[in-house]
């Protein structure tokens, strides 16, 4: 078993990271600060390959393996989680449904873009009343003589509006409950379909989250994704790959945070010693060091198990679960070793403190990951 | 046309430390291309592309040198295959020795049109190499080229000088040290790190390359950590930036800076 | 006469150092110069023993006359060959060190003879650590050429001649308008970093180095990436190495790169709004804060 990563995963990492310093951290702050969308990024992270990574190359992605796509949103989320989420989102949630759904003319017309990065996607299934309840969603798609009709409204839809392409969720066959529920590929600027106000939200304020509304919205038979009835299952078997990207986001809170408590506590000077020299700051940092390495072997295992084609529903939500919470309490400790300075806007970790938080809600709850583990260990 | 650029592969000093006796720990460095070895390789690319010629990299140097992670981070810049010589007689090889293996390695790939390197190399920097290579090589030098174009025979070089730039014409292969804001090097993208791999690397045997020995040999017989100046270290409070200046200013006069 | 020593000079000559070093070695000292009369005549009057002259025509540069210079000096081989830290000096001073199979060394503290072994005490990586190098057989050094040479005496003879020189022509010189500067020669200088955020804040520098009496430098990224000032400005290992009075670091990380090529000044005031950065445990006195704050508040101070 070899724990080490293999050179191309190497390169990679230290690819990204460099592309984070020179084109995301600069912006990271403002990002945060103005609640903006980093659009300028877009064309530069698709130049990268880094809006396609884990699919083919003749599908318009990078071809690299889960892990290395992994690391990648790690390094991104290092430098912003913001970016990381875009990233991410687009990557797991929009293009793996038609990937693996998607029949040749439904890839022919989105696959090629979507992977390379020319079109930006985003994930519709969130409703008001439909969190972690996702099938009791109410959003309705009724057959009409040439297609079918889009009714109802979403929440919390990352990348909206800036995307070009929508997976939006709603029951065909709303008796059926879960089970009457399709999945829809919806382009952006279809009559009636319109996007409502920004959230303003906690933290990954760059990342652009408001509610979609369809009113009406006729969409083609063609844009039927899989088949009617299978919505709630293309759903669950998206998200169990969404949270690998999630809980790759979260390491990369996790170690951002990490990095700037050891280089404050090295630096920082109390009773003639930096603060390193203390054991309680010497403990906090062992613990934080260890939970970090702990999430990032949980992350790439569950990383190994797609790239090995093995079932990684378990594995990705032990590495949900456990990189977001790490990713709290690392961010939370690190601004304990800051001091008053960590929760103040010259220091980064407040950011990375207020970023983590989401790790633990979207893409599944924490009490959802634990219900995933509860299953597989009871059975 | 074939271009070659000679590049290293080695650690950053910024990563090492130095015991009290002198001599360097490198055990917490982990090595990579030389940081301006991908401002020539770009450099060496865009002109490449324009020429339609072929970018081959070459290096020389100890243990590691070798090492697929080596030869596919240098592949991934932007070359098109590698030529490398490992040895680990190499490892602390003097700036003419290096020079004088990589001539050899040049004359092995052969109707080489021109050389390109980096300005220096971020741990030894002395700028030397290429100049000696060119000297072994009988071929003109010139460094701190911003840029190259032309073809094979009518190379068009642009290079710095005090007060401005320079443009020189050169008719035969010639040995150019890339200054190091020549070019902006692109980060590879996934799909070129991925191809990077798949890209021919030739190893060369040291021996097998009969490189004509050097006339004088170096022995270091002794190693001690340079005396820094000890500074004071005192930090001036800058709640009040006024205050600050005066108690800056009035240090330096006392200090008799001022 | 058999000379212990060349000196390999191109267009600029400023070579008293190495005129001075290469006297402390004893012996006869040659001059080869490839660039206009007037260098070797300055070089010729300098206190060496013999000049030769690669007179090649006004539009070739001095690195075409290389093969010459290599030749020359193979014709009488040395025990070392020096060269000052300029672009065509390293051209020419590598194709003498590849003739000869010479040592090259490039950042010697001190060198002496010995017997028949050559002492160097050579600074490394970035001038962290020193190496007591015993060379056996010929040496190539480049170091800090040093100021222009006094007249000293009756000039030595100028042999001149006439060699072909490799293919390289000057076809155009372009000037950048830079205003140029020997940091050498001030005494109190100020460096500039990323931190300043754009070119219009030089400004601020400007007025401070006006009342300082300060000339302004910078670190690699400002003078190259952001090319805000002639390249002649940056310090740092591959760039100018000084020695002043007083270096004001403003906005200026701390990293090696830069800091080996002050690690010479007298004193050394740091301000940077970041207290994590690496040059606040090399200065003498430093200010964590704001530097739009700080440099005119010192300004006002000096005023």
């Amino acid at each position: 078993m070899d724990f080490e990563l293999t050179d191309e995963q190497q390169l990679i990492r230290d690819a990204v990271r460099e592309f984070a310093e020179t084109e995301v951290t600069p912006i990271a702050a403002e990002l945060d600060r103005d609640h903006r969308f980093p659009y300028e990024l877009l064309p530069k992270l698709a130049e990268m390959n880094l809006m396609g990574m884990p699919y083919p190359e003749k599908e318009g992605g990078a071809g690299a393996d889960y892990v290395s796509y992994v690391i990648a949103i790690e390094e991104i989320s290092r430098a912003c989680a913001s970016t990381g989420i875009i990233v991410s989102a687009h990557t797991s949630l929009a293009t793996w449904p038609i990937f693996k759904f998607g029949t040749e003319a439904q890839k022919d017309q989105y696959l090629q873009d979507m992977a390379s990065g020319r079109r930006l996607g985003a994930f519709a299934l969130t409703e008001p009343g439909a969190g972690t309840d996702a099938g009791a969603g109410t959003a309705t798609a009724t057959l009409r003589a040439d297609g079918y009709a889009l009714n109802g409204s979403k929440m919390f839809i990352t990348n909206a509006p800036f995307a070009d392409v929508y997976v939006v969720f709603a029951k065909t066959d709303p008796e059926r409950g879960a089970r009457g529920m399709s999945a829809f590929i919806v382009e952006k600027d279809t009559p009636g379909f319109s996007v409502g106000e920004a959230e303003h939200k906690l933290g990954i304020r760059g990342s652009s989250t408001p509610p979609i509304y369809f009113a009406d919205c006729r969409i083609g038979k063609e844009a039927l994704l899989g088949g009617e009835g299978d919505g709630f299952k293309i759903a669950m078997q998206t998200l169990d790959g969404g949270r690998i990207g999630v809980s790759a986001q979260a390491l990369g809170i996790a170690q951002a945070a990490l990095d700037a408590a050891i280089a404050y506590a090295k630096e920082r000077v109390q009773f003639g010693k930096p603060i390193a020299t203390l054991q309680a700051i010497q403990w906090m940092i062992a613990d934080m060091a260890l939970e970090v390495d702990a999430a990032r072997l949980l992350v790439y295992r569950a990383a190994s198990c797609v790239d090995n084609g093995r079932p990684y529903s378990t594995e990705g939500a032990m590495a949900k679960l456990f990189a977001s919470e790490t990713a709290t309490r690392v961010a939370g400790k690190a601004i304990q070793i800051h001091g008053g300075y960590g929760y103040t806007e010259s220091y980064p970790v407040e950011r990375n403190y207020r970023d983590a938080k989401i790790t633990e809600l979207y893409e599944g709850t924490s009490e959802v990951q634990r219900m995933v583990i509860a299953r597989s260990a009871l059975r | 046309m074939r271009i070659v650029v000679a590049y290293k592969w080695t650690c950053d000093p910024e990563e090492a430390t130095v015991r009290a006796d002198g001599t360097v720990d490198w055990s917490r460095a982990k090595p990579g291309l030389s940081a301006y070895d991908p401002v020539a390789i770009e450099l060496a690319r865009q002109f490449a592309d324009a020429a339609g010629a072929e970018l081959i990299g070459v290096t020389a140097g100890g243990k590691g040198v070798a090492a697929p992670i080596a030869a596919k981070a240098a592949l991934g810049r932007g070359l098109d295959r590698v030529v490398i010589v490992e040895d680990g007689s190499l490892a602390d090889a003097g700036r003419s020795e290096l020079a004088a293996v990589l001539a050899e390695v040049i004359r092995h790939v052969g109707d080489v049109d021109l050389v390109v390197t980096g300005d220096s190399s971020v741990d030894v920097a002395a700028k030397m190499v290429p100049t000696v290579l060119a000297g072994e090589l009988g071929w003109p030098a010139v460094a701190e080229v911003t840029s190259i174009t032309g073809q094979a025979g009518a190379l068009r070089v642009e290079r710095a000088i005090p007060g401005g730039v320079q443009v020189l014409e050169i008719s035969g292969p010639a040995v150019l040290a890339a200054a190091a804001d020549a070019a902006a090097p692109r980060v590879p993208g996934m799909k070129e790190l991925l191809a990077a791999a798949k890209k021919p690397v030739e190893l060369l045997d040291l021996t097998a390359l009969k490189v004509p020995s050097q006339n004088a040999v170096m022995t270091v017989t002794g190693r001690a950590r340079p005396e820094r100046k000890v500074r004071k270290g005192q930090l001036i409070d800058t709640a009040d930036p006024a205050a600050a200046a005066a108690e800056l200013v009035t240090a330096l006069r006392a200090a008799g800076t001022l | 006469m058999s000379v212990n020593a060349w000196i390999v000079v191109a267009d600029q000559p400023g070579v008293g150092n190495l005129i001075t070093v290469a006297r402390s070695l004893g012996g006869p000292v040659g001059a080869v110069v490839a660039g206009p009369r007037p260098v070797a005549e300055t070089v010729a009057s300098s206190g060496v023993d013999k000049v030769v002259w690669c007179h090649a025509p006004d539009d070739v540069p001095p690195e075409a006359s290389a093969q010459a210079v290599a030749d020359t000096v193979a014709a009488d081989p040395p025990r070392v060959v020096l060269a000052g830290r300029n672009p065509a000096e390293r051209v020419l001073l590598g194709a003498a060190a590849a003739r000869l199979k010479a040592a090259v060394l490039t950042g010697a503290r001190s060198v002496s003879l010995d017997g028949d072994s050559t002492t160097v005490v050579n600074a490394v990586f970035g001038d962290i650590a020193d190496e007591t190098v015993a060379v056996s057989g010929p040496v190539a050094l480049l170091l800090d050429g040093g100021s222009v040479p006094p007249a000293a005496g009756p000039g030595a003879p100028i042999e001149e001649i006439t060699a072909a020189p490799l293919g390289m022509k000057v076809i155009e010189t372009r000037t950048h308008g830079f205003e140029e500067v020997d940091l050498n020669a001030a005494p109190r200088v100020i460096g500039v970093g990323r931190g300043l955020a754009a070119k219009e804040d030089l400004a601020l520098i400007e007025e401070l180095a006006h009342v300082l009496e300060a000339e302004i430098a910078c670190s690699r990224p400002v003078a190259e990436g952001l090319n805000w000032m002639g390249k002649d400005r940056y310090i740092g290992s591959s760039g100018a190495h000084i020695t002043p009075q007083l270096y004001l670091a403003i906005g200026i990380s701390g990293q090696l790169q830069h800091m080996v090529g002050v690690t010479g000044a007298e004193t050394i005031v740091g301000i940077n709004a970041d207290p994590n950065a690496a040059i606040f445990s090399q200065t003498d006195y430093g200010l964590v804060g704001d530097l739009y704050q700080l440099v005119p508040a010192i300004t006002a101070a000096l005023r």
